[in-house]
């Protein structure tokens, strides 16, 4: 009996293993109008349905890379995104839905400067924070306009953390490209 | 013992909705390990948004507010509660009482306030709640009633909009934030509050007042806020009360005590600050209107003819670029060394092409504030402008 639960302790532990090896890939990314390369180790948490990835789980780290319509609300605020905007004023957008969002505890704007994404004349926040549980939180967002859509991607990372995966963060942002366009 | 007092706290979300019977009023408090608990619970939840970073720091002003809560406790029967009044940075309408006394107040409400006496007449609302111990009479009515345990899925879907907040506030806050406590215990929050008012003196119908001119502005503003005073049936609620006090109540004030000059120097500041949270979250018409309000009785007032503008631009309506100008110029005729409405003037021009006057001011900001937090983006765009010039 003993050896029988003992085996089925194994067989649980391996199938364990092995549905753990499954989930991480990068098999279900979403697909969008932009291509970028991801280095070694970095995969897609499966219940998560966005362009997400990460490496040690998303509360350690995570890259996030967004294309949404202009037009599309914000949660928090209520002011849009317009094709013709400057940099400066998307980024003021973005860091004021950003500090509405309750969930966001002790917001504070490290630097805030323009910045290009596969050529294309965008903005780079870099903003700390921390949730309720008093976890601090780095995270460095790149945002632009082109065409109808919005894009941006962003390395979240939790603060001590943040300079570990930095340096693949910038390889991932460096071979952005715009695809179908 | 832990986790089933927080199945049981969180089960009072639910008191508030769903269908449920009255909470006995005359049901015994003893005040005992539940209320040591409870209020344990209360200063942890305390703690979080203390350090949360949305307070909003302004010593006079809370010494005013409180200055005001002790007018008002003076008269209460509850030595054992110290009122303690703080301000969160939030254009919402909230405000909401901790059993242990301490009240946090929307810098959203408070803006809306036109005198001494409506904030007496929200601030008593909110210690009556404290005052009667509502927080401990929910918990104790559902120790009899384990089904509410079961509706706490309900009750947290049903918060919709304000889980965020629920989940940031604890338990305790919640219950007092987002909906409010049963009919029945408003209804008593309503009648010791204007009780209290009375009592120290202050115009009870300015309570009527404030609920009237809260649910005006919801109505006007279609405002959806899920928190108490920013939902109209809980403004109503208030009226109804309020109507049925003042028309029964021999301690009813009339002619009491109103306070306006006093109010309005204590929170001009934060109504101009509220503005601009209502700006960030775009509700442009609502800002609109406290910078307004300020700049009647401060038209000189150089930060708030620029906030005017800045609206404008945001907003980004027909012939709002033109409204936006003329305060900008207003602002920059009233204090020439004040660098944003050059920024934003510099903008404006940019975007249309006029790259000599974009270069003027964005010149000017860059001189006027060396360090300014997004001077590489003027950097950029008045490069631009001089490589432009050059090659017209």
């Amino acid at each position: 009996m003993k050896k029988l639960v003992l085996l089925l302790m194994a067989a649980c532990l391996i199938g364990g293993c092995a549905s753990a090896a499954y989930k991480r890939s990068l098999e279900d990314l979403p697909k969008h109008d932009f291509s970028v390369e991801i280095p070694d180790g970095w995969w897609k948490p499966q219940y998560i349905k966005r362009y997400l990835i990460t490496k040690d789980g998303a509360y350690q780290q995570y890259v996030l890379i967004q294309q949404r319509p202009i037009d599309r609300p914000f949660k928090k605020t209520r002011k849009k995104l317009r094709r013709g905007m400057l940099p400066l004023e998307s980024a003021k957008v973005i860091t004021d839905e950003i500090a509405a969002d309750r969930n966001i505890m002790n917001f504070s704007i490290l630097e805030n400067n323009p910045a290009a994404v596969d050529g294309h004349a965008g903005f780079k926040i870099l903003f700390s924070y921390r949730d309720k549980n008093g976890a601090a939180y780095k995270t460095l967002y790149y945002g632009f306009i082109h065409g109808d859509s919005f894009f941006n991607i962003r390395y979240a990372a939790a603060r001590q953390n943040y300079d570990k995966d930095l340096a693949d963060f910038n390889r991932i942002l460096r071979s952005f490209k715009l695809v179908n366009r | 013992m832990k986790y089933l007092l927080f199945i049981l706290t969180v089960g009072c979300l639910t008191a508030a909705c769903a269908t449920h019977q009255p909470v006995s009023i005359d049901q015994a408090l003893m005040a005992g390990d539940d209320e040591k608990i409870l209020w344990r619970q209360a200063q942890a939840e305390q703690r979080v948004l203390d350090g949360s970073g949305w307070l909003y720091r302004d010593a006079e002003l809370e010494t005013y507010l409180n200055t005001v809560a002790a007018r008002l406790g003076a008269s209460a029967d509850s030595p054992d509660i110290i009122f303690n009044i703080k301000v969160i940075n939030d254009p919402n309408l909230n405000a909401f009482a901790f059993p242990n006394g301490v009240i946090y107040v929307h810098t959203g409400v408070l803006a809306r306030m036109e005198n001494e006496a409506q904030l007496a007449a929200l601030l008593a609302h909110e210690m009556a709640h404290s005052i009667c111990r509502h927080s401990l009479r929910v918990l104790k009515s559902m120790n009899s009633r384990p089904r509410y345990m079961a509706a706490v899925q309900q009750a947290v879907g049903r918060i919709g909009m304000a889980r965020e907040l629920a989940r940031l506030l604890g338990v305790n806050g919640s219950m007092a934030a987002v909906d409010g406590y049963t009919r029945e215990l408003e209804a008593e929050a309503d009648r010791v509050g204007l009780d209290l008012m009375a009592k120290a003196g202050y115009d009870s119908r300015q309570a009527l007042n404030l609920f009237e001119h809260l649910q005006q502005e919801i109505k006007d503003e279609d405002i959806k806020e899920p928190f108490f005073f920013g939902t109209h049936p809980s403004v109503q609620q208030r009226i109804e009360n309020a109507r049925r006090w003042l028309a029964t109540a021999s301690s009813a004030q009339d002619g009491g005590l109103v306070k306006s000059a006093i109010f309005r120097s204590k929170l001009d500041r934060l109504i101009l600050d509220n503005a601009d949270l209502d700006l960030r979250i775009g509700r442009f018409e609502i800002a609109r209107r406290s910078v307004q309000t300020y700049l009647d009785r401060h038209p000189n007032d150089a930060g708030a003819h620029y906030m005017l503008g800045e609206i404008f631009r945001q907003r980004d309506g027909r012939e709002d670029t033109a409204k936006a100008v003329q305060q900008y110029e207003k602002a920059i005729g009233l204090d020439p060394s004040f660098p944003d409405p050059h920024k934003a003037m510099g903008l404006i021009h940019y975007k249309v092409g006029e790259q000599q006057l974009a270069r003027k001011y964005f010149e000017t900001c860059l001189l006027l504030a060396p360090e300014a937090p997004d001077k590489a983006y003027i950097e950029g765009y008045l490069r631009d402008c001089l490589k432009n010039g050059e090659e017209s």
